[in-house]
């Protein structure tokens, strides 16, 4: 009898906790969502008003502003350079990310050691310490208010970001390099054939990572594209919006917000298709089990 | 297909371990050998060099008629099946399969073809479709042998491939493996850290332990023959029982004392006749090894035996067919611990036997194992390197077993008695004394003649099997050894001479015709110094050179130069070196000269003095790095 009570109590307490866990889940997402909701909302907001409306819901349902941002506004070239830049830096950064981490875990050589030392404090510094220097150095190639600058300072750090991918490899069994090695293939065939496809949820994490980072980025395209507002991406553009309060006090708050809901559609839509490789465990079965 | 040929083969890591040491063998083709010892004895890492994925620090791997050294693991034509199966996750058992033979670009048909055949042998015909995570461990590893086979290679290397299977599995998969060799004709080299497994398979077995080959031989001559005491440990379960103890000959029988026990059996000394009679003093220490089923407790056995001991049980283990008896030959002990005087008996189960008995046991005499105490090294060695004999040096004359020789100038000697050690190969078939063959017996290739010299046993390496009654014996004075008061007054030359040397590099202007005109041309020659003298090196031995010591540390580390006396020459250029004396050896004279602080000896029959120069053979001369002892060429 006391046995089956003590029984109980334990399933209650297990009831209990889970209770407190969805509470304060639900609690943490509520928080996480109403930004984004209020944006959404905002977006289609009929009546000119400024940042500082005292209501949520729009009296006026229109979708105004969705038409107004892609007519009377440069958003769509914007988007269109922020977009052309994210992709060939995503591709440019992916192929270098994956080959350094490849030979950082699988190539012994002498300096390795040193060198991936070498790349975690390097990477300690925040990169816009080195702003001013890029600055000057893109001037003086002519550099300055071109997307291709900016490609080239996005991708040039590329290799520090090695970490994670490296780690990865590491997890997969270097007999499999050695098998494939004695069956006649050669470093290039194993990396090809036999990592890469080994490794499709790293390159998933590296290729949504290397493809937020410039998409959001604010701080060095504002630097290097001063002055040019064609050459702008839509962090630095919409940002110029926010800063002109007369501008703002024209209604064109909706209209930032309905720029905000189309920039966040790609990467939304990046993450729901490429989520289930995130978690698929594909090294299954390669050793023993 | 192919012959394996390991010769002084080292892997040294960069902090200075040695993982494998002076790796010598040659396997024969179509031959299983089995690599077997503890972890970290060096096999896998010695199997990895012969595929190619570890380098070889020095020495020299051959496979087939080519030097593999640096070749890489896909140009070697060998095939290799690892522990953990390393399948490709992605690729369905088919593109498994087929893999290699895609990356050769072989036509389509023919790499179906090969990969249904290969399935075909292996069982998994229908597993062809399916991804390696859905197999079973078993089915993986078949997977795992047929990419080894279709690609039809010189030399199959398996790395632990059963060690990952459960026990029904693997005595099934061990089975199929042999079948697998007998019908593929290929030379296979098998790792395992199971010695079920290598002697169960194993045509050959290599035991090896902490980088040093123990002994290679057959699975039935480690069994009935180990070299040491870690062999005949290593090799059958229950694990050999070892006591300690002396032995002491009285006439013609030896007297073997247990320590910290009674018991004390005699074996008739014609079983000791290769031991060293310093063994025989009953003083010298060494472990007795007896296994586990040479010990009797059948009451017929008993009554019929000499060599009775008392045991005291501590407990048993029921295998079934057999019964695992523990217990002690020391009456104030247990047995539980592993000491040595613990005993394991393998009996069939009939005696009704209770902890805390004492019973009476058998010992087989004739399947004693005797080791040294401190080298581990068996006592009575198959082929043994010495003879021992009592002797006595009076008015320049060696008197041993009754017989008499003059000592030739080289080896005189003061009036002595000691003990005279000959070794088995410094036997001639030419001299004066005659001698009786008792038998000729062919050993791991080797030709042992026991002879027996006015009565007294004499063990020859011979190259042939002499036929006959008797044979004329003579010695060969410049090999022998006599030692008296624990010195040595005569030492043997030594086999070969070494003196140390550099690794050079010198440039010169040569001229050379380039497009029919003479040009002086800046040329690097490596080679060696002696002294001052320079010897061209080949360029295969600076590659060695290189290989082993890397390009910056080649020319600063110490070397030395090993050269038989046969391939020392005096000669007009060379060395220089003083001439000391002229040793006469009776049948041969040797020249002992000095080249700085090493003594060496050349083969020479003319009187020198003062300054001489020598010339090495070079293609008789070894090159030794001093200081990790590794020989390089």
């Amino acid at each position: 009898m006391s046995e089956k009570k003590k029984y109980r109590s334990k399933k209650g307490a297990e009831r209990a906790s889970l209770v407190a866990i969805y509470t304060i889940l639900t609690i943490i997402s509520v928080i996480w969502l109403v930004p984004f909701l209020l944006l959404i909302v905002v977006s289609f907001r009929g009546e000119p008003v400024g940042v500082t409306a005292d209501y949520v819901f729009p009296k006026q349902w229109s979708f105004n502003n969705y038409v107004k941002l892609f007519t009377e506004t440069q958003f769509l070239r914007w988007y269109g350079n922020t977009l052309l830049v994210s992709v060939v830096v995503t591709v440019v950064q992916t192929i270098i990310i994956l080959a350094t981490s490849y030979a950082l875990s699988r190539l012994r050589f002498k300096l390795r050691k040193p060198l991936m030392n070498l790349m975690l404090i390097l990477g300690m510094f925040p990169g816009f310490l080195s702003m001013t220097a890029v600055y000057f150095v893109l001037k003086e190639i002519n550099l300055t208010q071109n997307l291709f600058g900016l490609i080239l300072v996005y991708s040039a750090s590329s290799a520090m970001q090695y970490y994670i991918c490296k780690g990865f490899f590491d997890t997969i069994p270097k007999s499999l390099d050695e098998a494939a090695r004695i069956d006649g293939a050669s470093r290039h065939t194993v990396f090809v054939k036999i990592i890469l496809p080994l490794a499709k949820p790293i390159i998933i994490y590296t290729v949504l990572s290397a493809f937020i980072a410039p998409w959001g980025e604010y701080m060095f395209s504002s630097f290097i594209m001063l002055g040019d507002p064609d050459k702008f991406t839509v962090a630095v553009g919409m940002k110029m919006w926010l800063d002109n309060s007369s501008l703002m006090s024209q209604g064109y708050f909706s209209v930032f917000c309905a720029a905000a809901v189309i920039v966040s559609i790609p990467i939304t839509a990046l993450f729901i298709w490429l989520q289930r490789y995130y978690v698929e465990g594909i090294t299954g079965g390669s050793v023993k089990g | 297909m192919a012959d394996v040929s390991l010769k002084h083969v080292y892997k040294v890591y960069p902090n200075g371990t040695k993982a494998v040491n002076d790796f010598n063998m040659e396997i024969k083709d179509k031959e299983f050998i089995v690599f077997v010892g503890p972890s970290g004895c060096g096999k896998s890492t010695t199997l990895r060099m012969i595929a190619g994925l570890e380098d070889i620090s020095a020495g020299e791997l051959k496979i087939g008629d080519l030097i593999v050294n640096d070749m890489e693991p896909k140009d070697r034509d060998i095939a290799m099946v690892f522990q953990n199966y390393a399948l490709y996750p992605h690729m369905t058992v088919y593109e498994n399969i087929a893999f290699g033979l895609r990356l050769r670009k072989l036509p389509k048909e023919e790499i179906h073809n090969k990969v249904v055949e290969a399935a075909d042998i292996l069982g998994i015909t229908e597993y062809l479709d399916k991804k390696p995570k859905e197999m079973s461990g078993g089915q993986r590893q078949r997977v795992a042998l047929g990419r080894a086979i279709v690609r039809e290679p010189k030399v199959m290397l398996l790395d632990e491939p059963l060690s990952n299977l459960d026990a029904k599995l693997r005595t099934q998969m061990r089975a199929e493996i042999s079948k697998l060799h007998a019908k593929l004709q290929t030379t296979f080299i098998y790792v395992t850290h199971d010695q079920v497994e290598a002697m169960t398979m194993g045509t050959r077995i290599v035991v090896m332990k902490s980088g040093f080959v123990q002994q290679i031989d057959t699975p039935k001559n480690l069994y009935n023959y180990p070299a040491n005491k870690f062999v005949a440990g290593f090799i059958g379960t229950p694990q050999m029982n070892f006591f300690e103890g002396t032995l002491l000959k009285t006439g013609d029988s030896v007297t073997v004392k247990f320590d910290n026990s009674e018991a004390e059996i005699t074996v008739p000394y014609s079983m000791l006749y290769k031991a060293r009679p310093a063994y025989l003093d009953g003083k010298k220490k060494v472990y007795i090894g007896l296994r586990a089923e040479d010990v009797s407790l059948a009451e017929e056995d008993i009554k019929s035996s000499k060599s009775v001991i008392k045991i005291k049980v501590s407990h048993k283990e029921e295998l079934g067919s057999e019964t695992l008896i523990y217990g002690d030959i020391n009456m104030d002990s247990d047995g539980y611990g592993e000491g040595p005087t613990r005993i394991i008996i393998k009996d069939s189960g009939e005696h009704e036997l209770n902890a805390g008995d004492i019973i009476d046991a058998a010992l087989k005499v004739e399947r004693i194992h005797l080791f040294d105490k401190e080298t581990e090294e068996s006592v009575l060695p198959r082929v043994p390197e010495y003879n021992y004999i009592d002797c006595e040096i009076k008015d320049g004359k060696l008197k041993f077993f009754g017989a008499e020789l003059e000592l030739p100038n080289a080896v005189k000697c003061a009036d002595l008695k000691g003990e005279l050690l000959i070794p088995t190969d410094a036997i001639s078939f030419d001299g004066d004394l005659k001698a009786e063959i008792v038998s000729c017996e062919n050993i791991g290739g080797v030709n042992l003649l026991a002879l027996e010299l006015n009565g007294n046993r004499l063990y020859a390496v011979s190259p042939e099997c002499i036929e006959g009654k008797t044979v004329n014996i003579g010695i060969d004075f410049k090999k022998i050894t006599v030692i008296s008061d624990g010195q040595a007054k005569i030492s043997p030359m030594p086999e070969l001479n070494e003196f140390a040397c550099k690794f050079v590099k010198q440039k010169t202007k040569d001229t050379v015709e380039v497009n029919g005109k003479t040009k002086k041309k800046k040329v690097v020659h490596f080679g060696f110094t002696v002294g001052d003298t320079f010897f061209e090196a080949s360029d295969e031995t600076s590659q060695k050179i290189f290989a082993a010591l890397g390009i910056r540390d080649a020319f600063t580390t110490a070397l030395k130069m090993e050269c038989g006396a046969y391939h020392l020459s005096v000669a007009d250029h060379g060395i220089a070196a003083e001439a000391k004396e002229l040793l006469d050896y009776g049948t041969e004279k040797f020249l002992k000269c000095m080249i700085g602080d090493s003594a060496v000896y050349v083969k020479c029959d003319e009187e020198y003095n003062g300054s001489v120069c020598l010339l090495p053979d070079f293609e008789e001369v070894g090159i030794v790095e001093t200081e990790r002892d590794i020989k390089i060429v």
